[in-house]
């Protein structure tokens, strides 16, 4: 009696079930969405107040424009929304004229009455530089790329003759300047949405409700889950062929490969380098792969005892085992460091030779500095893959391994991303494992916000090292435009640093992306975040 | 008489979450940190909102007076905010605890529509080799760790024959508005042109999670309708209306099936809060917004407000669930109703 | 004497070997119960049988596929992880782990719940009722939830959340162990004794405790295979057993990376959960089995 009741119902229904599993009819608006899978969830939508490269993949390049942008091919500079510029002989003033009539977004919570105007940068950089400014204090009144350049005490002023010219006014010559300029970080907002916020009071929503000028608007963000940006039809440039741009949220590594094989995902961040050979097998996921200027590297604190011994670090440098940490974390898909700077940066210093791996010459190293028996330290261990160090847990569970050899008793500690960044700040740290990814060319970008005494300020330097004679070098460095002189500056500081080591540099690694196979024209910058812009979806061949 | 029974169920109800919000409270001291801070979820009250957030919350006050501030709190619907996103507490629930009830609910229908026909039959052929296969499955079912079955899963459908999407409730790419928080709904109220795609998507997304975590109560439905059936097959009630000539499936649904659901029902009381358990770990493997997903985050990010208001909302559902098994228990069983009021 | 023989025949059958005797009919129950003594043994003497030191990582080993894959190692039995570390010796290891822990969780929670469930029982009133209420409240907080607050006070890590599975366990136990007092408080056979003026402990001693075993050892089993769910549970959460621990799920957890390379380092660890809590609910099957058919004759 039951039992054909049951074989007679459940065909059909497990028929239905089959069907919905099936590939539906899909709409316009999905069909033309393409969806970035991104290893972490933005702590703002304005990448002024951020340092984080999960931020400004997601923000940067999808919402907003900067005056220049660098060809990634040649390294040079290009117009942007500055459609020229001019510089003093001095090297004093740099004035820029603007692309005339660049649409701001228009949503649902503002409609621009102007286009794009010199107030608009002026509005954009004072708030970084006048601490009196009505917005500075806004979301925290940190600006860490900016004060890391000391942005605040190099541009006196900045001047808008007319609403197609804006000029800034320097202290000292900074051959740095147009760099910093183009960087991910100097984006343009706009001041009339900031008057209306001023008016309803409602300040912070500068940062979370973003309104810029980029190819992509803002439409809804729900934190952990998701970001969605719609096109923005009337951008200066060429428009993007995609309806709407989604960034899906997803920490974990292999949930995102899953994704990416099951086609949720049309691009991901950060596949895994030892799957990389696997999905090269599949014919409808590809990778894309790009050299990169980026650091991972293990910073010591070195405000704290014992490690603002140097022979203490130099010792606990000495105890790792690099080569293993560059197959087991890198999968060998990356290049052990010498320095901080890449090889490919045009300020890299050839001749210096990797810290040596030798637990002997480590114990009694650290027996001379006075500890023969070790101590206790911890490892902080990003939660987060970057490129520049894919598995940080892993790799200090190694380092915990190696250190135990010297009688270094090492515990992990690793938290949420975002409490993470928050406890760092504090100095709660012995020692960290993080990195670096150049925002520009420059290898002050490397320099100034990893070991400079500004870094100690605005929370990038994780060392804490503050060292006048350093920063003297660096500085020295800015002061000429001809690269030679630059570069014997830049080789002395990395041999400063060699000898120091605030920090031991691991490895530089390459950058991987993993698409599917129907997305084309994603630009992926040796510096940087991604742009999705020029990014659009090839139609399946089945369906016309 | 079922009035009084009724009236202590209340009392007993209103007594347990009394004690829930008291343990609740009680976290916010417990808690690591300033229990301001755990309380309202601003990590840096200025100068000029500490005093008022002191005698809102009466914290220069003894616990007595803390804890009614807390109640009142509570009952406005001020739970604080998230530490983490910096959102009201009460909002970011209202998000996630219908994702958590619309997976339990599809997990629960699944196991129901499964689990009791073939307990019937595992329970009627209990010898025969289709009962054994089933009881086996149950037992084997009875016993996988949630976490490695749903990974196994994900391997084979959505990796391996490409059948299901292994995240979320529906693909990024739809854009359903939340009015009742409950995805299926919201597909047919959002009013866009594309809603019979989404949905078909929706149920897409549904199917994995769904079946993993039915997985548990619809073997513990079987194990437990078998039982039950065996034991009721064995009364003399049963043997009864055989001998006045009931043919055998008519016995079974007037009488076996109903007295046999009714430990059933129980059993599903007392199991709830293990299946809330696994719905959060199916939550977090298959990426489901729901409440165990963002506990689980919220456990990470150290936001304690959160966890409290996590804790107030499960445990009142688990609670609430619980009694009216227990009611409904009494209600069709007159014998617990006669124990009841005795 | 031929008459007094048969009685005295019945009375060898003490209770527990006819608990033994329908229990040795059930054939899944005896496997069950060989799995279950293996992994107990595992569990004890692991730490002797590892091949390696299941903490050592060997960088020139690392991922290797079990020995009997092409790729494989005769040396590494069961492959290695992406440390080089042996994955046999760190199973072996996990038996103490999640296993072993499960047994030492589900049998504190066991000494306790017996003695709350005591007080529970022999206590009248509204002591009685209001302590009840508590353990209803108790049982309304799911084990993950209170291990999200345990840990939440005291950080991650076993022993905390072993508290935690304690705490989620106990309520069973003390609800089993006071129905039963109740019950057996209802016989007429103890009314009987009381009546031959015993006091509370003689009757707990003499008449209740012995009639509680049964109920317990039924209970202990289900609570086990509980307890072993939820270790793993957590470890796998990252609640739990913290890295390099060689805990089950926590494993689980670790080799989640590596699911595309090596699916076995997420499959040999999953299957060992599996067994060891099918072992365990095969045993528990059969106990309640045997207990019913003991109490039907």
């Amino acid at each position: 009696m039951l039992k054909p009741l049951i074989s007679r119902s459940l065909p059909p229904a497990l028929l239905a079930l089959l069907l919905a599993a099936c590939q539906p009819d899909m709409p316009a608006e999905v069909r033309s969405g393409l969806v970035y899978c991104s290893e972490g969830s933005p702590e703002s939508f304005n990448p002024q107040l951020v340092t984080s490269g999960t931020t400004i993949d997601a923000t940067s390049r999808q919402l907003f424009d900067r005056l220049l942008d660098i060809n990634p091919d040649t390294g040079e500079f290009r117009p942007a929304l500055a459609t020229h510029w001019e510089i003093r002989e001095d090297g004093l003033s740099y004035t820029f004229y603007l692309r005339p009539g660049v649409q701001f977004h228009q949503t649902d919570y503002f409609s621009p009455s102007r286009p794009l105007t010199s107030a608009d940068v002026r509005f954009s950089f004072e708030r970084i530089m006048l601490t009196e400014h009505p917005f500075h204090a806004v979301s925290g009144g940190d600006y860490p790329y900016f004060q890391t350049v000391d942005w605040a005490n190099r541009v006196v002023r900045i001047a808008t003759p007319t609403d197609e010219q804006v000029v800034f006014y320097l202290r000292q010559r900074d051959s740095s300047f147009l760099s910093n300029l183009a960087t991910d970080f100097a984006v343009i907002h706009s001041a009339e949405y900031a008057q209306q916020l001023v008016e309803q009071n409602q300040r912070q929503r500068l940062d979370t409700h973003p309104i810029g000028t980029g190819p992509f608007k803002f439409r809804e963000y729900r934190k952990d889950v998701f970001i969605r940006y719609y096109r923005h039809g009337s951008y200066w440039g060429e428009p993007s062929q995609l309806e709407q741009l989604v960034i899906d949220i997803e920490p974990n590594n292999a949930k995102r490969m899953a994704r990416l094989l099951t086609h949720e995902c049309d691009i991901i961040a950060y596949p895994r380098m030892a799957e990389l050979e696997l999905i090269s097998k599949r014919d409808d996921v590809r990778v894309q792969q790009q050299t990169s200027m980026n650091v991972g590297f293990w910073a010591f604190n070195t405000s704290k005892e014992p490690f603002n011994n140097s022979k203490v670090r130099r010792a606990l440098s000495m105890a790792i085992n690099r080569d293993a940490i560059l197959q087991a974390v890198y999968f060998n898909q990356a290049e052990a460091a010498t320095s901080l700077l890449p090889p490919t940066s045009w300020g890299h210093n050839p001749t210096l030779l990797p810290v040596p791996y030798n637990p002997e010459a480590a114990r009694s190293l650290l027996a001379e500095a006075g500890y023969p028996y070790g101590f206790n330290m911890t490892i902080w261990a990003m939660p987060i893959q970057r490129l520049y160090n894919p598995n940080a847990t892993r790799m200090a569970e190694m380092m915990q391994a190696d250190l135990a050899r010297i009688g270094v008793r090492a515990s992990i500690v690793t938290l949420e991303w975002n409490a993470f960044r928050r406890q760092l700040r504090q100095g709660e740290h012995d020692s960290v494992l993080l990195g670096w990814n150049a925002d520009n060319t420059d290898p002050d970008n490397f320099f100034r916000p990893l070991v400079s005494c500004n870094g100690v300020d605005s929370g990038t330097n994780r060392a804490l090292w503050c060292d006048p004679a350093f920063d003297a070098l660096i500085a020295q460095a800015l002061l000429t435009d001809n690269q030679t002189i630059r570069r014997s500056y830049y080789w002395a500081a990395q041999q400063y640093l060699a000898e120091h080591l605030p920090l031991l540099p691991l490895a530089h690694a390459k950058r991987f992306q993993a698409v599917n196979h129907r997305v084309e024209g994603v630009g992926i910058n040796p510096y940087g975040g991604i742009d999705l812009s020029t990014a659009f979806k090839r139609p399946d061949k089945d369906t016309p | 008489m079922i009035w009084h029974y009724l009236v202590r169920r209340l009392f007993l109800l209103s007594f347990v979450f009394f004690a829930l919000t008291c343990f609740a409270f009680s976290l916010g001291h417990l808690f690591p940190g300033d229990p301001l801070v755990n309380f309202s979820g601003i990590s840096q009250p200025d100068d000029e909102l500490l005093p008022i957030l002191v005698q809102q919350y009466q914290l220069d006050n003894g616990y007595l007076q803390q804890y009614i501030a807390f109640l009142q709190r509570i009952l406005q619907g001020d739970w604080g905010l998230s530490l983490a996103s910096q959102q009201p507490v009460l909002y970011e629930l209202s998000q996630v605890f219908p994702a958590t009830l619309e997976l339990v609910a599809y997990a629960l229908l699944i196991s129901f529509v499964l689990g009791v026909p073939l307990g019937l039959l595992a329970a009627i052929k209990a010898s025969h080799w289709s009962g054994r296969v089933i009881s086996t499955i149950a037992l084997l079912g009875y016993s996988l760790p949630i976490f490695w079955w749903a990974l196994l899963m994900i391997m084979l459908f959505s990796i391996g024959l490409g059948w299901f999407p292994t995240s979320g409730r529906i693909s990024v790419l739809y854009e359903i508005p939340s009015v009742t928080g409950f995805m299926l709904p919201d597909i047919l109220l959002s009013g866009q042109t594309y809603w019979q795609a989404a949905l078909q998507d929706a149920i897409r997304h549904l199917w994995l999670p769904a079946f993993v975590l039915a997985t548990y109560p619809t073997t513990v439905m079987i194990r437990f309708t078998r039982d039950a059936m065996l034991n009721v097959w064995q009364q003399s009630y049963i043997k009864t209306a055989r001998a006045k000539g009931l043919s055998r499936s008519q016995v079974l649904y007037r009488h076996g099936l109903r007295n046999a659901m009714l430990p059933v029902m129980r059993q599903l009381g007392l199991q709830f809060s293990t299946l809330v358990t696994l719905a959060m770990i199916s939550e977090l493997i298959f990426s489901w917004p729901g409440i165990g997903l963002w506990l689980l985050d919220s456990i990470s990010q150290r936001n304690y407000p959160a966890i409290q208001g996590g804790l107030l909302v499960i445990s009142s559902l688990v609670i609430l669930v619980n009694i009216l098994m227990d009611v409904l228990h009494t209600l069709f069983n007159p014998l617990a109703r006669k124990q009841a009021n005795g | 004497m031929a008459k007094f023989q048969w009685l005295y025949h019945k009375t060898e059958h003490g209770p527990l070997s006819q608990l033994w005797v329908s229990f040795r009919q059930q054939h899944s129950a005896v496997i069950g119960l060989m799995l279950f003594g293996f992994f107990t043994l595992i569990a004890l003497f692991g730490p002797v049988l590892t091949p390696y030191d299941p903490y050592l990582q060997n960088p020139d080993a690392l991922l290797l596929p079990p020995s009997w894959d092409d790729m494989g190692d005769v040396r590494y039995l069961l492959g290695t992880d992406d440390l080089g570390r042996d994955q046999l010796s760190r199973l072996i290891k996990g038996a103490s782990y999640t296993f072993g822990i499960a047994l030492i969780t589900a049998l504190g929670a066991m000494l306790l719940g017996l003695l709350l469930g005591v007080l529970a029982g022999m206590s009248k009133g509204f002591r009685a009722s209001a302590f009840n209420h508590v353990l209803d409240l108790a049982l309304t907080i799911p084990s993950l939830l209170l291990a999200i607050i345990i840990v939440a006070i005291l950080g991650p890590g076993l022993i905390n959340t072993i508290w935690a599975i304690m705490l989620a366990l106990l309520p069973q136990f003390v609800h089993g162990v006071r129905n039963t007092i109740l019950q057996q408080l209802e016989q007429e056979y103890v009314i009987a004794y009381r009546l031959d003026g015993a006091n509370n402990w003689q009757i707990l001693r003499y008449v209740i405790f012995p009639n509680t075993w049964e109920q317990l050892t039924v209970l202990f089993s289900m609570a086990l295979s509980t307890a072993i769910l939820d270790i793993a549970a957590l470890g796998f959460l990252g609640l739990g057993a913290q890295a390099p621990a060689a805990e089950w799920g926590l494993m689980v957890a670790d080799a989640l990376d590596l699911i595309y390379l090596s699916p076995w380092s997420i499959a040999l660890p999953g299957l060992l959960i599996f067994i060891a809590v099918l072992s365990v609910n095969l045993v528990s099957d059969g106990l309640r089995t045997a207990v019913r058919k003991r109490q039907e004759n």
